[in-house]
């Protein structure tokens, strides 16, 4: 017989993987039965007939025993359940919001940085920001880019809304000015037609455009027809080429693309770069940074990192502004997740202590540990399983919330919990939860196990694991609880920011001029000025005005290095050209002097308002009226009024340019420019009627962004509102888990040591004394969490600081305060979880005893 | 009988073939799993062979089902190895075996009416 102790060896190998049970049962025997028919069998033949029929029996018995198994685990798991309904309720809702939570973040996550942008070999495309490559006609930019060292290829990009359409029927759509390579550096297949070509982004040649397939859809209704008609954008008539396929959006959401126009100094480019075959990203960081330097040898000496060129890979590029959230979105579900399993794994030590007699009476019966523990792990994975299937739900409900607050990028980034990585992450960390949670009661089995100790759940080191497991709680709660305070505190400084207008009764709509008849050079003022006094003779309306920039959407800066009198002020100042009644209509508050009045916005006067801080930094504002505001060579204005700040950008923790000049409104219409209504009552009930004024003045002209203030403020802020809401929710659940966690092993404690509480107070112990030596222990408990929850705030703190703006490090003042308030709420838990003693009955204890 | 019997035997179930060799062969007296194995590949003149996988994942099922019971006895102990585990059938499996006994009976006699009448047709 060829090496028997060999094949025995691997006999006895292939039979762990029948599961535990009928492997108690029958290893025994079969291994026997093994060596006999070993024994019988001679020659190869013989021995590779035995082997291949045994094979055949494993593959087939072995999932066959796993399956009867599992069943009957559940089964048992499905009872033990439905004997606790409230706990194993609370224990998978726990769970299905961890994993939901998680599954919901992470499929955002997947759609930003993980699942890979539509676009051919995406992970070599690079944007070059704050970067800027000769650009002054066709010829100098793709000079430029052939000749690159580093980069295969190319692109420009410039990005305008316009109005496009019929003329009576105007719309507004997106337009990217593209150089005429755009299309094949994303390596996109026309759906009809073609792209454009080498030489159409040749000044007199660009005429020509590209529509998406939904403008296509929507102008055209799908006709073939479309290809070769002419479309006008701003009122510049465009050939159309092709047409994009569907889904291709690329960039923010584009309906049209133009083939580009270059003009020397205009800083409106986007780039984005395809980098060469065997060029690395740190290699073509480095030739990027000598070449920025070459050419703007001049920005990298401003010294702000901010504004030094940068290259990135598109994809984080078109992450940017979620990443970070989403990133501490993650963060936060892990911790809650995390402190769900935590929970539950204290709630099952419990339940597997209570079964103690149980499980040891089934161990005497012949049942091994690994059989007991495979049974506890079945009970842990039905629980994950269950709550997975829950978690789905929130997760889904997660993702489309998200997608309100943030959309993708792109549309085939949409958030989707349907992706075979999400589903597959929503499984890991279903299973992944079910060990963390079931290796506490499965380790206690095996002590169980081991000394064959009938009911004694209540040991020292049991204890010491559910107090462990409590502290961790604890120490989770305090970094969400502080974290939440932070990014709370963000929020509600920037909610409560003086804005320096009043949002409440504010309407607002926006026109563009951009290609109409009202556009031309000298028709703009007469337009304004018709709609101006036909709004305001609406009943119920207060006062109206125009502004080209209005508070919160000023995405363009327009302005420049403004002075006083001559002095240059320390940073540019934004322009704003408003009408008269502006800063009456939108509630900003003048300090000093006045504001425009008709016959100086007409006449273009040489007069402007400027706003305190501007003032302030040349001295008193109040001393501004009357000094002159310079700019260059251009004619000097004069100073007539002093106009609280008012907050101009969307990012409102960046004050960088928060100096403003306020000029009067001559010639209007430059982009989109728009009226701002004050009026009486709800402003959401005049906007039918403004829109309908405007229109009737001249209906070729687009009416949008039909919104009250106070809903574009809402628009806005929805992000970091989210942000907030979710952080709160976390800490708010945490601390939830963290009662019910603290609570539970109390009234634990008390219950498994009512004889010895019996016993003491028959001693003379008066059961306020017990609960207060209770007390003292669960605090201590407590007290490591909170030493370690310090520890981990401060360094989620920085965390946070570097992620969300405006989010400060916690402090000590708040850092104590969350410890005092969950020391509350835990001496509060254990009050309640001690409330037992002081019901028990002496004589009633002592007698059952 | 036992009303587990009683209850069992108004529902007796169809009986797959290693289940039916099984009981019959302990029909004939306590066997431990390897002699069972070797009975029935004897009594099918081995066109039966159930792999250990196979046998013990019938014996677990069937001791479940209560259709057979482990025995103390031993045969003879000088002549056999004290570990093995021995098997009886149980009353319930007797009927079970007589059951599925019947019904391939019946089935028997239905095939032979059958293509006795369909070959003088």
């Amino acid at each position: 017989m060829p090496n028997a102790p060999f094949q025995l060896k691997l006999h006895r190998f292939l039979l762990k993987f029948y599961p535990a049970g009928f492997r108690d049962d029958y290893a025994g025997p079969m291994e026997r039965e093994f060596r006999e028919e070993l024994a019988e069998s001679s020659g190869v033949f013989a021995l590779a007939r035995l082997w291949v029929r045994l094979l055949a029996d494993l593959a087939v018995s072995i999932p066959l025993q796993f399956l009867r198994e599992v069943f009957q685990d559940a089964r048992h798991t499905l009872r033990l359940w439905a004997k606790r309904p409230w706990q194993t309720g609370f224990a998978i809702l726990a769970l299905a919001i961890g994993i939901g939570a998680n599954t919901g973040v992470f499929s955002v996550v997947n759609a930003l940085l993980l699942r890979s942008l539509p676009f051919q070999d995406p992970s070599r495309l690079a944007s070059l920001g704050r970067f800027f490559p000769p650009h002054g006609s066709a010829k100098e930019f793709h000079e430029w880019r052939q000749q690159s060292t580093y980069l295969a290829d190319a692109v420009l990009i410039e990005q305008f809304d316009v109005n496009i359409g019929e003329v009576q029927n105007p719309m507004r759509a997106h337009l990217s000015y593209t150089s005429w390579n755009f299309f094949s550096i994303l390596g996109a297949q026309p759906a009809m037609g073609r792209w454009f070509r080498d030489g159409e982004d040749e000044h007199g040649n660009n005429a020509v455009a590209v529509i998406s397939y939904g403008l296509w859809q929507q102008l055209f209704a799908g006709d073939p027809r479309a290809l070769g008609s002419t479309l006008r954008a701003d009122g510049v008539p465009l050939t159309v080429v092709g047409v994009a396929p569907a889904g291709f959006n690329y960039p923010s959401n584009s309906d049209l693309w133009k083939a580009a126009d270059y003009s020397p100094g205009n800083n409106g480019w986007e780039t984005i770069a395809r980098l060469k075959p065997g060029v690395t990203w740190r290699q073509a960081r480095a030739a990027f940074a000598v070449e920025a330097d070459r050419l703007w040898p001049q920005r990298t000496k401003i010294g702000n990192s901010e504004h030094y060129p940068r290259m990135t890979s598109l994809q984080d590029e078109l992450a940017g502004p979620v990443k970070n959230a989403s990133l501490m979105l993650m963060a936060g579900v892990t911790l809650i997740l995390l402190i769900a399993c935590s929970n539950i794994a204290n709630l099952l030590l419990a339940r597997t202590a209570d079964r103690a007699t149980e499980l040891s009476i089934r161990s005497a019966l012949g049942a091994s540990r690994a059989r007991i523990v495979q049974q506890l792990l079945t009970e842990c994975l039905l629980l994950s399983f269950v709550a997975a299937i829950a978690g789905l739900f929130v997760a889904s409900w997660t993702t489309s919330i998200a997608a309100k607050v943030q959309q993708a990028p792109l549309p085939t980034q949409s958030y989707s919990i349907l992706d075979g990585r999400v589903l597959g992450f929503a499984v890991a960390i279903a299973i992944a939860s079910s060990v963390l949670f079931g290796v506490f009661p499965s380790l206690y089995v095996g002590r169980v196990h081991g000394f064959g100790a009938r009911g004694s759940g209540g040991t020292r080191s049991a204890r010491l694991v559910r107090e462990t497991l409590v502290s961790a709680q604890v120490m989770l709660t305090i970094i969400l609880l502080a974290a939440s305070v932070s990014v709370g505190r963000a929020f509600v400084n920037m909610m409560k920011t003086d804005r320096g207008f009043d949002a409440k009764g504010l309407a607002t709509v926006s026109v563009s001029l951009d290609g109409t008849t009202r556009g031309v050079k000298g028709h703009q003022l007469p337009y304004f000025e018709e709609t101006l006094d036909r709004i305001r003779r609406l009943p119920g309306v207060r006062s109206a005005s125009e502004t080209e920039f209005l508070p919160l959407y000023a995405t363009g800066f327009v302005g420049g290095p403004f002075g006083f009198d001559g002095h240059p002020a320390k940073q540019n100042s934004t322009m704003v050209p408003v009408f008269s009644d502006y800063f009456k209509t939108m509630g900003g508050r003048m300090l000093y002097g006045r504001e425009f009045n008709d016959a100086e916005v007409r006449s273009d006067a040489n007069v402007v308002v400027v706003n305190e801080r501007f003032a302030e930094e040349f001295g008193s504002a109040a001393d501004a009226l009357d000094h002159e505001v310079t700019l260059g060579s251009d004619p000097p204005c004069k100073i007539i009024g002093v106009v609280k700040v008012m907050d101009y950008m969307t990012d409102t923790m960046d004050t960088a340019h928060s100096n403003q000049i306020f000029v009067p409104a001559h010639s209007p219409g430059g982009f989109v420019s728009t009226f701002v209504v004050r009026v009486d009552g709800r402003a959401e009930d005049f906007l039918p009627a403004i829109r309908d004024t405007i229109r009737s003045v001249d209906a070729e002209v687009p009416v949008f962004g039909v919104k009250t203030m106070e809903q574009r403020m809402a628009d806005t802020l929805a992000r970091p509102k989210f942000y907030h809401t979710a952080v709160l929710f976390f800490a708010g659940f945490a601390l939830l888990l963290a009662v019910i966690g603290i609570y539970g092993v109390v009234s634990y404690a008390v219950a498994r040591r009512t004889h010895e509480m019996g016993v003491r107070l028959a001693l003379g112990a008066t059961p306020v004394g017990l609960r207060g030596t209770l007390l003292r222990h669960g605090l201590l408990t407590v007290a490591v969490g909170a030493f370690f929850g310090i520890a981990g705030a401060m360094l989620t703190g920085r965390f946070l600081e570097s992620l969300v703006d405006g989010a400060k490090s916690i402090d000590l003042a708040t850092l104590i305060s969350s410890i005092l308030f969950i020391a509350l709420i835990a001496s509060a838990s254990i009050w309640a979880g001690t409330r037992r003693i002081a019901q028990l009955d002496i004589l009633e204890i002592l007698r059952i005893e | 009988m036992s009303s587990k019997d009683r209850q069992a035997e108004s529902k007796l179930p169809p009986l797959s073939p290693a289940f039916f060799h099984i009981l019959l062969s302990l029909g004939e007296g306590e066997r431990h799993g390897y002699a069972l194995k070797r009975e029935i590949s004897r009594r099918t003149e081995g066109k039966l062979k159930l792999g250990p996988g196979m046998l013990y994942g019938s014996i677990n099922k069937m001791l479940e089902l209560g259709l057979i019971e482990e025995s103390d006895d031993r045969p003879d102990p000088h002549l056999d190895d004290e570990r093995r585990r021995y098997y009886r059938i149980t009353n319930y499996g007797r009927k079970a075996a007589q059951a599925e006994a019947a019904r391939m009976r019946e089935l028997a006699q239905l095939a032979t009416t059958t293509f006795r009448l369909a070959k003088h047709a």
